[in-house]
Formats: structure tokens, C-alpha cells, sequence
């Protein structure tokens, strides 16, 4: 009997551990299929539990962490009361949000009201399992990792058309057209990057792009290619916010004109996952830059021995979080620092600049590669 | 505990396992959504129908391991199509309001259409003995994304670099055709 099995090492050592548990179970319920089925299930579970527990855990951190970057940009203080600087704020504010009650404006399409978060949160938890943390931990070392990400961006946007226009309130409906036309816009100019690197890389698979970046800081693909890589590095920057809708092209939930966009009548739960998928986006982006241009989980090594070695002893997990928290930080600090453009200067910028720029982009970089190697 | 129970080491008839309990999931839920699209009264609604039928079917042909079968299908229809079919529901009034309805006629014929659809499906197509045997008939990495670019790029005797020129070249005039048409019209208005 076939049965699928989870390829990494994790999932190795569940399929050794299996059989040598079951060697205590009575001798009727012994069985060859049985083991393979149990490991199977232990091995889903556990990559489950690690999607969740990346995704979700991270949330309250983000939001304390935009708190307190926000503020000291403000030259305030941010949150202070609730625990040491304000730590226990979050998970306050978390519990409020999940105690409230949970109801529909009348007139509102219930089932697509309550379908569109539930949608909005499937591209950044698939975008989340294959990104490689370190050598052995990747939840799935899928071959077409790149192509999987452009297709599973569009959820997003589905998510957000539906939930602005199952409101049946016109500011949602605006915020999420404006919204939907940003986020297909950009997508074009996003695939272009992530094509890029992998004609760089000459992959698909996040982990051996990971893996062509090993070697010293000169290795990665933000410096690998002499200029070419660092501006893709900033045009993947640029249509990454904008492809979360951050600020500053938030011009989805611009609450001076739109009184919050297609989440003004989300409430409690629903809200909370609204919440939870841009922060999500937020880590994936982040990781996936990390992945793309800044080396993955490899160390900064400079090509002196001495440093290296003491480098190189840092897991890399400490080292990809370290760098995936520095373009959170980057982008936190883009965010409370530039001023909104309006709609029609959003979508100037990114047919009349940003794709061109993309498209002479790919084209150099197939020069670059043909001409030196 | 349970003396003669014993496990036996095929559940039920299912000569792939896990890939066949996968299967009749998976077609099971293509069915629903698929007949759903029909049945909602509402335009967005079976939109949102259509577009999870879509995303079955290409996870239908994850498990035929044409994986980048798959993807396309979800990246030319979820991210292309159907957010302009979502887009051009949301820019039309009165969404909803007036159900479609199918008078009898339409309703008999649909039913001749499918019944001999199945008809043809079993007699032709069922006896077939590849269909059900299930073993992989593609050698292996037949479909993966590398072996796929080198066919379709490949000027050799198995490449197909002239058809895909030609599809570029196509899509090219369609695209400059569509961006004239539009342009036109705004400058009747101006």
C-alpha cells in the first residue's frame, strides 16, 4: 500500500522512531502499513504545528515590535504600562479581540463575509512552508517553489475583493477595488523579481537558491551581480510593500478617506484574521527577500578565517531570523517614514516605472549571465 | 485487549492508497463546487464557487504529479480570470437581485447533452485498461519544471521553440491589439 511520506530529515526520524514505539504495542495491532500510516500523520502534524507556530507566534511580536518602532519614529514611548516596556500589551489586546462578539451588518452576504478572511490567510501560510529556516528545516522542499508562490499570491486578492464586497458598505467596496487593482498591478512587477533570481540561481527550489548563495556576503545575489542585484533588491522591496499593502501604499485602508477600507465593518475574530494575514505577509515577505537576495540562513562570513569560524558556529535558523527581523525592520521604518501618494501616482509608478525598470532588469541580467558566466 | 482483531494491510479497495482516498476527495469536492457554481442564485457567490472547482482540479493534477499543470492552472485562472470576472461582478449594479431562471426546455436538452456524455464516457473510455491499472506510464522527472522548459525551448527534433514563438507573437498582437482598442475609445470621448 502507498502511502505519501514527508521527505526531510525530521521526517526520518519519525519514520525510524515509529516502528521501535510500536515494538511495545500488543501483537495484534503490529503491522508494517500501520507504522508507515502513524508516521505519516505524526510527520503532517508536526509540519502543521511548525507553519502555525511560525506564522502565529510571530504576530504578537510584530505588532509590539510596529508599536515601539512607530513610536520612537514619533519621538514617544510607545507602550509602557502593561509589563516591562509594555511587553503584555499585545497579548492584551489579543484576548480583547477574541472575546468580542462576532456579527454581520445586515444586508451582508454572510457566507462570503465570513469566506474572505479565512481566504486572505492561505497564500501567507502556503508561502510559509517552503521557506527553508536551515539546511534540514523546510516544511516541503517543493522543486517549483517560486512558481508556487506567484500563483498563490492571487488568494490574497480574492480575499480582499470579497471581504469589501460582502459588506455592503461602499467604503469597503472602494477600499477593496482599490486595493484588488494595486495588489494585480504589482504582482506583475513582484513575479518579475522572483524571476530574476531564479535566473540568477538557475532554480526554482528556495532551498538550492539557499544554497548558490553559500560562500562570503559577496555570494549573495544582493552583491553577487555587481549593480543589477542590488537594484532588484529595491524594486522587490518597493513592490513588496506594495503588494502587502503597507503604507506607504496603503491606499486600501486609508483612513482618512476611506474610514479603514474593506475591513471597516470586520469585527473581533474575522478582524483579528485580517490583522493576523498582513503580518504574516509582513515574516513571508520578509523571509522570502531574506531567501532571494540576503543568503537564507547562511552567515555573514567575510573571507577572514579567524571571523568565520566563530560565524559559521551560529545556527542558521539565529541568522535567517536575525536578517527576516531587519527587513521587518526596514520595512516598519518605510512605513512610519514616507507620506501616501494618491491613486492615479500609485499606478503611474508602477506601469510607467516599475515594470519597464523590471523588464530592462531581466534583460541585463541575461546579458550579465551570458557575457560573464 | 481485542483478541481476533487483526489489521488488514489494505483498508478497503483501494489499490494506491493514500492516493486513492485523495482521489475521491478530491473529485468529490470538485462535484460539489462545480454543481454549486450552477445552483447559487448569486453571481459572486458561484464565482467563488468557480474558483475553489479550479483549485481542485489543479490539485487533481498535483496528484497525476503534472505539478506544473497545476500551478498554471491556478495562476492563469485564480490569479487571472476569475479576479476579472470578481472585478467586472463588482463593477455591475443590482448584483443579485434577479435570480436566472432556466425554463424546461433548456432543463430537457441539458439532460439529453449529459446523460449521452456519460454514455460516451463508459462506453469508450472506461474499458480502457491504462485508466484503471493506475501505474505511472510518464518515466520519471517527465513533467518537472526543467524538463519541461528544455522541451519547450528546445530546437531539437522534440523541441517546440517555433509553436512557442509563435504563441509569444500572438499574445504580443493581442496585447497591443487590446491596448489600441482602449485608447481609441477614450479618445472618442475626449
Amino acid at each position: 500500500m502507498y502511502v505519501p511520506s514527508v521527505t526531510h530529515p525530521i521526517g526520518d526520524f519519525v519514520r525510524e522512531w515509529v516502528p521501535k514505539l510500536s515494538a511495545y504495542l500488543p501483537e495484534q495491532l503490529q503491522s508494517q502499513t500501520l507504522d508507515t500510516i502513524v508516521a505519516f500523520l505524526v510527520n503532517a502534524v508536526i509540519c502543521i504545528v511548525a507553519v502555525c507556530a511560525v506564522n502565529i507566534g510571530s504576530a504578537p511580536i510584530l505588532i509590539y515590535m510596529e508599536r515601539k518602532v512607530c513610536a520612537h519614529v514619533q519621538c514617544r514611548l510607545g507602550p509602557m504600562r502593561l509589563g516591562w516596556h509594555g511587553t503584555i500589551q499585545t497579548i492584551a489586546d489579543v484576548i480583547k479581540m477574541l472575546f468580542k462578539e462576532v456579527y454581520a451588518p445586515s444586508g451582508a452576504d454572510k457566507l462570503m463575509f465570513y469566506l474572505a478572511p479565512l481566504i486572505v490567510l492561505i497564500a501567507p501560510f502556503m508561502v510559509a512552508a517552503l521557506i527553508p529556516f536551515d539546511k534540514n528545516l523546510v516544511v516541503s522542499d517543493v522543486s517549483m517553489g517560486i512558481p508556487l508562490i506567484i500563483a498563490v499570491n492571487g488568494f490574497g486578492v480574492l480575499g480582499i475583493l470579497l471581504g469589501g464586497w460582502s459588506s455592503n458598505n461602499k467604503y469597503s467596496l472602494l477600499g477593496a477595488l482599490r486595493s484588488g487593482a494595486q495588489m494585480i498591478s504589482y504582482e506583475i512587477s513582484f513575479a518579475m523579481i522572483l524571476l530574476f533570481v531564479v535566473m540568477i540561481s538557475g532554480s526554482t527550489n528556495l532551498m538550492t537558491i539557499t544554497q548558490s548563495q553559500a560562500g562570503t556576503i559577496a555570494d549573495w545575489f544582493i552583491f553577487k551581480i555587481p549593480v543589477l542585484g542590488f537594484i532588484g533588491f529595491i524594486l522587490f522591496f518597493i513592490s513588496s510593500t506594495a503588494e502587502m499593502n503597507r503604507a506607504p501604499f496603503d491606499i486600501a485602508e486609508a483612513e482618512q478617506e476611506l474610514t479603514g477600507g474593506y475591513h471597516t465593518e470586520y469585527n473581533g475574530t474575522p478582524f483579528a484574521m485580517f490583522y493576523l494575514a498582513e503580518y504574516i505577509a509582513l515574516v513571508t515577505n520578509s523571509a522570502l527577500a531574506t531567501t532571494c537576495f540576503l543568503g537564507g540562513f547562511h552567515a555573514p562570513c567575510i573571507g577572514v578565517a579567524a571571523v568565520d569560524n566563530y560565524l559559521t558556529m551560529v545556527p542558521g535558523v539565529v541568522w535567517f531570523f536575525a536578517k527576516v527581523f531587519f527587513m521587518i525592520w526596514c520595512y516598519m521604518m518605510v512605513r512610519w517614514t514616507f507620506v501616501r501618494p494618491r491613486v492615479d501616482q500609485l499606478m503611474d509608478f508602477e506601469w510607467k516605472f516599475l515594470l519597464p525598470v523590471n523588464l530592462l532588469l531581466l534583460g541585463a541580467g541575461a546579458a550579465y549571465i551570458v557575457i560573464c558566466g | 485487549m481485542f483478541p481476533n482483531l487483526t489489521i488488514p494491510d489494505f483498508p478497503l479497495s483501494f489499490p494506491l492508497g493514500g492516493t486513492d482516498i485523495a482521489f475521491y476527495v478530491v473529485a468529490l469536492i470538485i462535484l460539489i463546487t462545480a454543481v454549486m457554481t450552477v445552483a447559487v442564485k448569486n453571481i459572486l457567490q458561484s464565482a467563488v464557487f468557480l474558483i475553489f472547482s479550479f483549485v481542485t482540479t489543479a490539485i487533481l493534477y498535483l496528484l497525476l504529479h503534472a505539478e506544473f499543470i497545476a500551478l498554471a492552472q491556478v495562476m492563469v485562472y485564480v490569479g487571472g480570470v476569475v479576479i476579472f470576472v470578481v472585478f467586472t461582478i463588482l463593477l455591475t449594479s443590482h448584483l443579485g437581485e434577479d435570480a436566472f431562471t432556466t425554463k424546461v426546455p433548456r432543463i430537457f436538452t441539458a439532460f439529453v447533452i449529459s446523460i449521452a456524455f456519460v454514455f460516451v464516457m463508459i462506453k469508450c473510455i472506461l474499458p480502457l485498461p491504462e485508466l484503471s491499472s493506475g501505474t505511472v506510464a510518464a518515466p520519471d522527472n517527465y513533467a518537472s519544471l526543467e524538463q519541461f522548459a528544455l522541451r519547450l525551448l528546445g530546437y531539437g527534433a522534440d523541441g517546440f521553440v517555433i509553436p512557442f514563438e509563435i504563441v509569444s507573437i500572438l499574445l504580443l498582437m493581442t496585447l497591443i491589439c487590446a491596448i489600441t482598442v482602449a485608447r481609441r475609445s477614450k479618445e472618442e470621448k475626449e
